[in-house]
């Protein structure tokens, strides 16, 4: 009896030591799951009737349909409407979610964003601004780049400005967080003033291009733009899982990462550049998406712990799943019209955002 | 062997160490003592490579601003006065964080098993698997140093002495752990490692102190053995304040030394 307690506690204590690592690792397999029947839903709902099921059957079966007009327009609306939808939806989902855990893993400070330091601002400049003067100052850019144009203005936008946040704030080779956290805050007011200038400038059509642009939406998903920025994205995600080791050895401060061997100095220069790179093609594409990039970390770190080797690859499938969700709502909540998907994001994001707030000062206990 | 010559650091312009020469033997606890403000912590910086400073500083031989950080990880790890966390790590989390990039020195399978026996060695058994944020300062300053322990568990690699370098270790900490931690570095220097520590207690640095290094206002007062270091004129000079060494109190006033630790 007394052999089986003892074996009974040391099991439960194992059990206990070892939960958080296991629990992950089930959260992420679950949110595999849970990704794809998000992309199934996707694919199969719209406002159209088409339906995704029978046109993949159709392609895996080499069925010749009977009514060979309608299955036509159904292909027409899977394979170029709703696929590169649904694709962009999950890269750039992963994309903002990621940038989001590593930008609060270099600050750390839960609440640090791409959207806060200026990242998204400075892209959104650089969008605004091809949308604005592409027919006439910039026509040059534009006429060299064509289509690229403004998803490179946008890349160029983000990255100036991390840049230029990284200058100011680095001294003798170290980069001060609180330098960096301010001067971001100065330069994305900045950014959104000229932004404003640039919309003050603008005419009628343009307006209305860039309000809907500027609220964020997978609308204009296409094929080419996911060649153009889908590679991006993707490589910067595949660099992120490198950084994992080297952003928990930070939460101890920069100095005691140094000193447990990690070249921090690099670290967060990869980071840097990284989170700009994701960012800015994101924002290119679907304009400014915001809140995923804090809500779903902050989610995960209660779900499975702080751990980034976890907390990366969990925050990118949570992250996709999310805003194919969020997109799902857009599309159908004022049908056969469609909402900007930031206005969604927005919507349930910033209460949560003043939930983590109030709880960190300990205001509400929840 | 560590060695430093003619360290001088300077912090936003106003200089905090001047000219200070110092050197840690593998097998000896070295340990670093001075009033408040007397540079000991900026000392420790620039010997870690955590601070620029002037002057050369070497690891076995090596030139530490030559080394890359995982080097200087394999040669020697550090305890910093306190450390906050701002997100939700456990103590197991933390430990192990010891272990990425230096080398533990242990067999490969029993590296897992390492962050147990680092927090049992702390008298932290049972701990691993609470929240880094709910413990006392004194459990988290223990915490701190199972993980400084897992980078450099064996004293010794490869024919080549470790180093720990602790800052005021014993700080926060109640007289019975104080004992537990300075035995931990004794024990690590007796087996061929090397200890630099900055120290309060004078009491406690007479007793486990091979080498004593006094700071004052930024430049070395005073370096030798505690007989020969520790006597009035030192004590009365560095601390401003007229204390008579080796002098006990009326009988009838209690006192209690680490030394009597049966």
């Amino acid at each position: 009896m007394a052999e089986q307690s003892i074996a009974g506690s040391t099991g439960m204590a194992m059990a206990a030591d070892s939960d958080r690592s296991a629990r992950a690792r089930l959260v992420i397999a679950l949110l595999c799951l849970a990704l794809a029947l998000c992309v199934f839903l996707s694919l199969t709902s719209g406002a159209s009737d088409a339906s995704a099921v029978r046109v993949i059957r159709d392609w895996l079966t080499g069925a010749v349909p009977a009514d060979a007009a309608h299955a036509a327009r159904d292909q027409l609306i899977v394979y170029d409407i709703r696929m590169p939808r649904v694709l962009l939806g999950v890269l750039i989902g992963a994309a903002l979610s990621v940038s989001g855990a590593v930008m609060q893993g270099l600050f750390r400070n839960p609440l640090a964003d791409p959207g806060l330091i200026g990242v998204s601002a400075g892209s959104s400049l650089g969008a605004v601004a091809i949308i604005v003067l592409g027919t006439t100052w910039l026509a040059p850019v534009t006429l060299a780049f064509g289509t690229l144009a403004l998803p490179l203005a946008a890349f160029f936008g983000g990255l100036s400005v991390t840049l230029l946040l990284y200058a100011i704030a680095t001294r003798q080779g170290r980069t001060s967080v609180a330098t960096m956290l301010l001067a971001g805050l100065a330069l994305a007011a900045l950014a959104m003033a000229l932004t404003g200038i640039l919309i003050f400038m603008a005419d009628d059509r343009q307006l209305r291009d860039l309000t809907f642009w500027q609220l964020g939406s997978l609308a204009g998903a296409t094929w080419p733009k996911i060649g153009t920025v889908g590679p991006v994205i993707v490589l910067a995600l595949a660099a992120m899982p490198f950084l994992s080791h080297g952003l928990n050895a930070l939460a101890l401060g920069e100095a005691t990462a140094g000193h447990l061997g990690i070249p921090v100095q690099r670290l967060k220069y990869t980071a840097i550049v990284g989170v700009s790179a994701a960012v800015g093609a994101s924002v290119a594409v679907s304009g400014g998406i915001g809140f995923i990039g804090i809500v779903v970390p902050h989610l995960l770190r209660l779900a499975i712990g702080p751990d980034n080797r976890y907390l990366l690859p969990a925050s990118a499938l949570l992250g996709a799943s999310l805003l194919l969700l969020a997109d799902a709502v857009a599309r159908t909540i004022v049908a056969p019209a469609e909402l900007p998907i930031g206005i969604v994001t927005a919507v349930a994001g910033a209460p949560f955002f003043l939930w983590i707030l109030l709880r960190k000062r300990g205001i509400v206990d929840l | 062997m560590i060695e430093a010559r003619d360290i001088s650091v300077a912090i936003g312009g106003k200089r905090i160490v001047s000219h200070v020469d110092f050197a840690a033997r593998p097998g000896e606890v070295t340990a670093i003592v001075g009033p408040n403000g007397s540079g000991k912590t900026t000392l420790l910086r620039a010997l870690t490579g955590e601070l620029s400073y002037t002057g050369t500083v070497s690891l076995n031989g090596r030139d530490l601003s030559a080394m890359k950080p995982v080097e200087a990880a394999t040669l020697r790890a550090v305890l910093p006065q306190s450390t906050t966390l701002s997100f939700p790590f456990t103590v197991r989390e933390i430990v192990r964080l010891g272990l990425i990039g230096g080398r533990s020195g242990v067999l490969p399978g029993e590296d897992a098993r390492l962050p147990e026996r680092a927090l049992a060695r702390v008298d932290l058994d049972g701990f691993a698997g609470r929240f880094y944020q709910e413990l006392s300062g004194g459990e988290q300053q223990r915490v701190q140093l199972a993980r400084v322990l897992c980078q450099v568990w064996a004293p010794v690699l490869e024919g080549r002495p470790r180093y720990l370098f602790l800052d005021e270790p014993v700080s926060s900490l109640d007289v019975k752990h104080q004992l537990i931690i300075m035995n931990i570095a004794r024990d690590f220097a007796r087996r061929g490692g090397g200890v630099v520590a900055i120290l309060h207690d004078l009491n406690l640095t007479a007793m486990y102190a091979d080498r004593i290094f006094v700071l004052h206002r930024g430049q070395l007062a005073a370096a030798g053995s505690p007989q020969d270091v520790l006597n009035d004129e030192l004590i009365e000079k560095v601390f401003d304040c007229r204390l008579r060494v080796g002098a006990l109190p009326a009988a009838s006033v209690p006192f209690v030394l680490p030394q009597s630790a049966a």
